[in-house]
């Protein structure tokens, strides 16, 4: 066989082997659609079957789950707190960074090791602590469930845009102040744009964790106000029964709307992940 | 500049700051404070000094859980490196739709913990459903649903990071090496391998941290069940908080301990792993 | 410009949503009771009928949170130490009491504290009175009568007996039981028990109620009275349970392996359709046998009879009856919120509003002198509580489980008797075990 005929053979393989691969990879999410439109009572029984007439009940599970967990009102929650905190932390991380890397003081040196730091400290040692100062100082809501997402955001987001900055060249910020610019013009106009990669790396991997984090808003809002991850693990209610068909249902509607938005986004999703594991 | 600068501080550093000393840093401290007290609520401590750790020791499920986090990280780390490194060898084949396996193989990461374990529980309940047994009927079913759940889960994402990794390997090299008549094994280890040193040393970083702190997907999954068998840490901890009477204490000194093993495992795997990128 | 237009647009959400919210914060403040809720099975009757009813006779708000289920003490201790805690509470009984001592109020003197019946039921401490039950509930082996007396037609039955009230003792309830699973398919069910339900939060039928039964003869044995916390436990009734534990498991519709995933819920599902022709559960469960859709068991065939488990003289021990749901107003909130709490605690048992949807849609048997007899529950289960209660010659078994040390003792118990199930643990190791872990568990609470 010729070289080329090899590697054609060998493509062949690997095309065949990576569409079975993919094929196993999605077919959890399949599995959970298709069981979304089938009674509860033939979930657990039958896990793998497909629906038939006996079983299947079209939208029945999605009216019941949406309506049991206020699936609207979560989506609708999980969406304000993302958004605006992922905005909050790419704002006050990025001038905290370029502060601490353009000042050194004691002060700006033992911050930044303080927030490098706090990258590593599991959420478990602050968790109880965090969720009865959150109370007292009336930030168990979701507008101040902000605020707790910048601060542990904060970490993370001011390691990498430090990290970014130490690369670019004083001279265009000296030039700018020389010119009469004020540090915040300087800032916005002129470094911030640089920072657009960094940026939008950090919204990403901000935005997925808070999208999917529980245990922070359940603990502080999660008895008033459920995100989404919140409302699901609630559908494990009444004395332990889960309504299996309702939980499929929402399970669903729980990942189209990141599916949607990696669909749109995915490119810079994937150059996020890879920023960030570079600069780590 | 540092002049003009520090005029402007509060501005630049106050907002991140406020956030990460309210939400992070003096719930931290008080938490750390508080391992050596009983209490119930943050400002009723009573002190006890080491009686809190000593409890630990006494109710061993700290250790059993943390047994239990020691096997699964190992197995995740190994599997996950492995698996993701080969699949990204594959994709970087040049093999037609190549953009269309990463979609897919990334996706999975962008599922929020609480789905995931919902997920799996219905797919490995089926699974068992012939054997007449669940998830809860033996720890084993358990340990290895959440190692799958974490392959699923995180294969995509080192494999983006590997693939990154790949892209950078010297095309030259590789193609010297092939007319030297190295085989593809040494290949793999001569050339391959060593560029991509960085690639592992992060992957590695990330894949230990994320499953010594693994806490969603265990709660969703098994919840700790059968009889604490399949509890890690980070749930450990949340259940001596949350479920029994008068632990605070406890389950803050465990969060102490627990801070402490991911501090030093974090910095010892990079340590390790910085060197072996130097040597090479 | 369309950047300009984005920003705007997330500039007017935010402060809309800001002005929502702390438009939400100041409506706290006025007039309204917040009621934590235990029960997660009723709670869409708190939400749906009792609210709105209370709201439209009295202006005043009602605010109905339910815990998940298992999750009842860690919700109330977290929501009691916010800004805005819960103004009436649950408590199960002693040991739930002690931990939230610091929150009960002195009830002695409110309108709720007067309609009590019998007063002795009260939780008290000296003169105060802490906490008011709400629910007298009763518990036994739960049996579909149709099926029984198809059973008993059988022409070659090998028990003499002719009817299900003639068994009196275990030895006949397992001659019955074991006969009856020999001739399922000819009575047309999968098991004679229903699922033993150990679904993670769903094996408090066994770790409380049906332990209750051993741990009950043997304080009884002892002379120890009802609601007396005592360290002193050595399990002396093991091995009747053990009798019990495995004729429901060797009788049922279920493999032992796949009881793990199996609910509460599930198990009265399997009594209401037929599949099952007993179950072990309270007169709270006749919601969840009468409310299945495709509900088989006709409301005269719904019975009770006592759980048996093979002590001597127990053919004159009837259900088990008592309370496990007392009601507590929180002393830490302002007296005036603990007067609205005690308005809506009496006008939910004592207007004619309350209780017809006390006695409809919540089904508690009430211990309130304000309820006349034709207002009591009608379901079958409640009349069969009553009619055993009633019973001559038979006396009510009472709630010894409320001085199980800790709820830790019950989970443990339970994640024991799991492993059993599944072949992992012996039943003296669990017995062991228990002994121990109760006498851990007392000395951590005193």
């Amino acid at each position: 066989m010729s070289n080329l005929q090899r590697k054609n053979t060998r493509d062949r393989l690997i095309s065949i082997a990576l569409a079975l691969l993919s094929l196993l990879f999605i077919a959890p999410i399949l599995i959970v659609l298709m069981n979304s439109f089938k009674s509860k009572l033939f979930i657990s029984s039958e896990p793998f079957r497909f629906p038939n007439t006996e079983t299947f009940t079209g939208r029945a599970n999605y009216i019941e789950g949406a309506k049991k967990i206020n699936f609207f009102k979560a989506f609708g929650y999980s969406l304000f707190i993302t958004t605006f905190s992922v905005l909050a932390v790419v704002f006050t991380t990025s001038m905290l960074g370029w502060y601490l890397t353009r000042v050194k003081s004691r002060f700006t040196q033992i911050t930044y090791y303080l927030l490098v730091f706090s990258m590593i400290v599991p959420f478990q040692m602050v968790m109880f602590t965090m969720s009865k100062i959150a109370n007292m100082l009336h930030l168990d809501n979701p507008l101040g469930v902000i605020v707790l997402y910048v601060g542990f955001g904060a970490g993370l987001g001011t390691f990498m845009f430090s990290g970014f900055i130490k690369t670019i060249p004083l001279s265009l910020e000296e030039a700018a102040l020389i010119d009469g610019a004020s540090p915040p013009q300087t800032f916005f106009l002129v470094v911030l744009p640089m920072l657009k990669p960094t940026a939008i790396t950090i919204a990403i991997l901000n935005a997925m964790w808070i999208w999917n984090d529980y245990l922070l808003p359940y603990l502080t809002i999660g008895t008033e106000y459920k995100t989404i991850p919140v409302a699901i693990q609630y559908l494990r209610g009444g004395y332990g029964a889960v309504d299996m068909g309702a939980m499929m249902a929402m399970l669903v509607l729980a990942m189209v709307p990141i599916i949607v938005f990696y669909i749109f986004t995915q490119r810079y999703i994937i150059e996020g992940v890879v920023a960030g594991a570079v600069k780590g | 500049m540092d002049k003009t600068l520090r005029r402007w501080a509060p501005l630049f550093v106050l907002p991140a700051l406020i956030c990460f000393v309210i939400a992070f840093l003096v719930p931290m401290i008080m938490g750390f404070v508080l391992s050596f007290f009983k209490f119930s609520t943050v400002t009723d401590g009573v002190f006890v000094g080491w009686s809190n750790y000593k409890r630990i020791f006494i109710d061993m499920d700290f250790i059993k859980a943390l047994w239990m986090n020691v096997r699964f990280t190992v197995v995740t780390v190994i599997m996950i490196n492995i698996l993701a490194f080969f699949l990204a060898l594959l994709v970087t084949r040049g093999v037609k739709g190549t953009n269309i396996y990463r979609t897919i193989f990334f996706m999975p990461n962008l599922i929020g913990g609480i789905v995931l374990g919902w997920i799996w529980l219905l797919i490995i309940n089926g699974i068992l459903l012939p054997k007449n047994a669940t998830i809860i009927t033996d720890p084993k079913y358990g340990f290895w649903g959440l190692v799958a759940l974490a392959n699923w889960q995180n294969i995509g994402y080192m494999m983006v990071i590997y693939i990154a990794g790949i892209q950078t390997i010297n095309k030259d090299l590789l193609e010297a090496a092939e007319i030297d008549g190295a085989n593809s094994w040494i290949r793999l280890k001569s050339v391959i391998l060593p560029s991509i040193m960085p690639a592992i040393t992060i992957c590695s970083f990330l894949t230990l941290t994320s499953g010594f702190k693994l806490f969603d997907q265990n709660l969703a999954l098994t919840a700790g069940n059968p009889a604490r068998q399949t509890e890690m840490l980070a749930l450990n901890i949340y259940n001596t908080f949350y479920t029994r009477s008068n632990f605070e204490g406890v389950g803050q000194a465990k969060a102490v301990l627990f801070t402490i093993l991911v501090a030093a495992i974090a910095l010892s795997q990079l340590a390790l792993t910085r060197q072996k990128e130097v040597e090479v | 410009m369309m950047k300009k237009s984005i920003v705007l647009t997330l500039v007017l959400i935010f402060l809309s949503t800001t002005l929502i919210f702390s438009a939400g914060t100041k409506e706290d403040a006025a007039k309204e009771v917040y009621f934590l809720n235990f029960k997660p099975e009723i709670a869409s009757v708190y939400e749906d009928k009792v609210a709105p009813a209370f709201e439209a006779e009295t202006g005043i708000k009602l605010k109905v949170v339910t815990a998940a289920s298992g999750t009842y003490a860690a919700t109330l201790k977290s929501e009691l130490a916010k800004s805005n805690p819960p103004t009436i509470f649950q408590t199960n009984g002693p040991v739930g009491l002690a931990n939230s001592l610091n929150y009960v109020s002195d009830l002695r003197n409110t309108e709720f504290y007067k309609i009590l019946s019998d007063k002795s039921m009260a939780l008290t401490d000296g003169d105060r009175v802490l906490s008011i039950p709400y629910a007298v509930e009763g518990y036994g082996i739960i049996y579909n009568d149709a099926v029984m007396r198809a059973y008993f037609a059988l022409p070659n039955k090998a028990v003499a007996l002719k009817s299900p009230e003639e068994i009196n003792t275990f030895a006949k309830l397992k001659a019955v039981v074991e006969d009856m699973t020999r001739n399922k398919d000819r009575l047309g069910i999968q098991g004679v028990f229903a699922s033993t339900s150990m679904a993670p939060g769903n094996d408090w039928r066994w770790q409380t109620h049906l332990v209750n039964v051993p741990i009950a003869y043997e304080f009884r044995d002892k002379g120890i009275a009802t609601g007396i916390e005592t360290d002193d436990f050595d399990f002396k009734y093991a091995n009747e349970m053990k009798q019990i534990w495995d004729l429901y498991l060797d009788n049922s519709t279920t493999a032992r392996g796949l009881l793990g995933s199996k609910s509460v819920d599930d198990a009265m599902a399997e009594f209401a359709l037929g599949q099952a022709a007993m179950v072990q559960n309270g007169n709270w469960g006749a919601a969840q046998i009468l409310g299945v859709q495709g509900n088989k068991v006709a409301d005269s065939d719904i019975k009770f009879m006592p759980i048996y488990i093979g002590v001597a003289g127990e053919e004159f021990d009837g259900l088990n009856v008592g309370t496990e749901n007392y009601f507590c107003i929180n002393s830490q909130v302002s007296s005036e919120k603990q007067k609205l709490s005690d308005q809506f605690l009496t006008w939910l048992f004592s207007s004619e509003t309350g209780k017809a949807i006390v006695k409809n849609d919540l089904m508690f048997i009430t211990p309130f002198n304000t309820f006349k007899d034709h207002e009591l529950p009608s379901d079958p289960l409640a009349r069969e509580v009553i009619r055993w209660m009633n019973k001559s010659g038979v006396t009510s078994m009472p709630w010894a489980f409320s001085v199980i040390p800790s709820g830790e003792w019950k989970n443990n118990f339970g994640a024991d008797l799991d492993q059993y199930i599944n072949g992992r643990m012996s039943w003296s190791d669990v017995a062991k075990r228990a002994v121990a872990s109760w006498k851990v568990e007392y000395d951590l609470a005193h």
